[in-house]
């Protein structure tokens, strides 16, 4: 299991920082360099419409795996807001596989752009998890306290 | 042409097919593509040319109303003509994947034209041959860069770095494409970096056009990234300088006939070696030039770039 922290230390603080109105823009957060020990894959960015929440990853394959091993996503998975129930189900993929499909990867230096689609959340302040497995093992994408605040969104154009 | 020929007023249409069969060195040519030829030109633009073409009932021919009028503006004469075909042959030759869509689908518009006007050019053997190897990675996004360039438009994307091994988001506001040895860069101010930074477009994934202030680079930076580097990376903390080598007899016909730089200069020898010198700010391709030369190329000046090319050995 992967866990991130974030890079204001908010992991204990309220579950929605503030309460912002909805917004009809597309915003971008890029996703700073997080003091975990783990990183692989890598959360690079979230995007924010009114049609998805996307998230992408970058994957170099580690050494202790027989050619790299595989990769694959889960069609469970799914996004939660911290402090809430609803979860913001998966709903495309795009570079890695949805499961039972993988990839075999052909060396240990291989790598892997990829990028999930999910059902879209609300556009306000928040930390977000992504759960690959509600009762994950090491080789699970979950992650953790992955801090959002609309503010430091940057729009752009799809 | 035919319609303005004083000589030979108000041509029919047997006559106008005979003559653009004659011109156009084509085996056949019916009255009924002339006929609708004729249509098109009087079309209004942007479709047609919105020629004045007109049948004249008492000379029972075809007459332009306007005396003065000739097609797009231009009018071409039969070595244009000529020009044009012997064009043609270059532009196949450099399409194909050295070309973003864009201009590969402008490209095949004019082909298409210019087949339509001159039938037997696919048949003619081509005396033209250039490299023109497969699509590679990351050059779809080259019409999304050229645009983001040209509208000064920050760009968002994921970089991957084959040395270490990591990925990075990467937001760039771009100002040049590059290309060297068919190899295609962006370059353009990243804000990570918080300087003028060369991404190869194959390590570059999910270009997003972003809707923020666009950062500018000085013009005299520009200027510097265009014309002033031998390839595309330039070895760090070296400004613009003069690098000096000595060729052996045998380079220096290279040299000779392929310059590298517009800043190339050769003071020959009388055993036919050579000393060249260069104002460049010295980047890895050039250092690599030198090496893929062996002994044939020796660095004379500066020093440091003496010690850096060695311990690239």
């Amino acid at each position: 299991m992967l866990k991130y922290s974030n890079h204001f230390g908010l992991l204990n603080s309220p579950k929605i920082l503030n309460k912002m109105a909805d917004k009809n823009t597309s915003l971008l957060f890029e996703i700073p360099k997080l003091d975990t020990p783990k990183q692989n894959p890598k959360v690079l960015r979230l995007l924010l419409s009114k049609e998805f929440t996307r998230i992408d990853f970058g994957y170099t394959t580690p050494w202790y795996y027989d050619k790299g091993g595989w990769i694959k996503i889960s069609p469970d998975t799914f996004l939660e807001i911290e402090g809430f129930t609803e979860k913001y189900r998966l709903k495309n993929a795009d570079g890695i596989p949805i499961a039972p499909k993988r990839t075999n990867f052909k060396s240990t230096e291989d790598w892997q752009f990829f990028s999930l689609y999910f059902e879209p959340i609300p556009q306000k302040d928040c930390i977000l998890n992504m759960i690959e497995a509600e009762k994950p093992t090491s080789k699970d994408f979950n992650y953790y306290g992955i801090v959002l605040k609309m503010e430091e969104g940057i729009c752009f154009l799809e | 042409m035919i319609l303005r020929n004083n000589m030979r007023k108000y041509p029919t249409l047997e006559e106008i097919t005979e003559i653009c069969k004659r011109k156009l060195d084509l085996e056949k040519l019916s009255t009924e593509t002339i006929k609708k030829d004729m249509e098109h030109m009087r079309e209004p633009q942007p479709s047609g040319f919105d020629a004045p073409i007109s049948y004249n009932k008492i000379y029972k021919g075809y007459e332009y109303l306007d005396a003065d009028f000739v097609m797009g503006g231009v009018s071409l004469t039969d070595s244009d003509v000529d020009a044009i075909k012997e064009s043609i042959d270059l532009i196949r030759s450099i399409g194909g994947s050295r070309v973003s869509e864009k201009f590969n689908n402008a490209m095949e518009k004019i082909l298409s034209t210019i087949l339509e006007e001159f039938p037997d050019g696919t048949k003619k053997q081509s005396y033209l041959q250039t490299m023109t190897p497969p699509k590679s990675r990351g050059f779809e996004h080259f019409d999304l860069f050229y645009t983001a360039c040209s509208t000064k438009t920050p760009i968002s994307f994921v970089h991957y770095n084959y040395k270490k091994r990591n990925f990075n988001a990467i937001t760039i506001h771009p100002f040049l494409i590059k290309e060297f040895e068919n190899k295609w860069y962006i370059i353009g101010y990243s804000e990570q970096h918080k300087e003028v930074r060369t991404f190869g477009m194959d390590r570059v994934f999910a270009p997003i056009q972003l809707k923020k202030t666009f950062i500018k680079v000085e013009k005299a930076i520009i200027e510097q990234e265009a014309n002033d580097f031998y390839g595309v990376f330039p070895i760090p903390n070296h400004k613009k300088q003069c690098i000096k080598i000595r060729l052996s007899d045998l380079a220096t016909n290279y040299f000779e006939a392929y310059p590298i730089h517009e800043s190339q200069k050769i003071q020959k020898e009388p055993d036919g070696y050579s000393i060249v010198t260069f104002q460049l700010v010295p980047t890895i391709e050039l250092t690599r030039l030198f090496l893929s030369h062996g002994y044939h190329v020796e660095i004379l000046e500066p020093l440091w770039f003496i010690e850096f090319t060695e311990n690239l050995k």
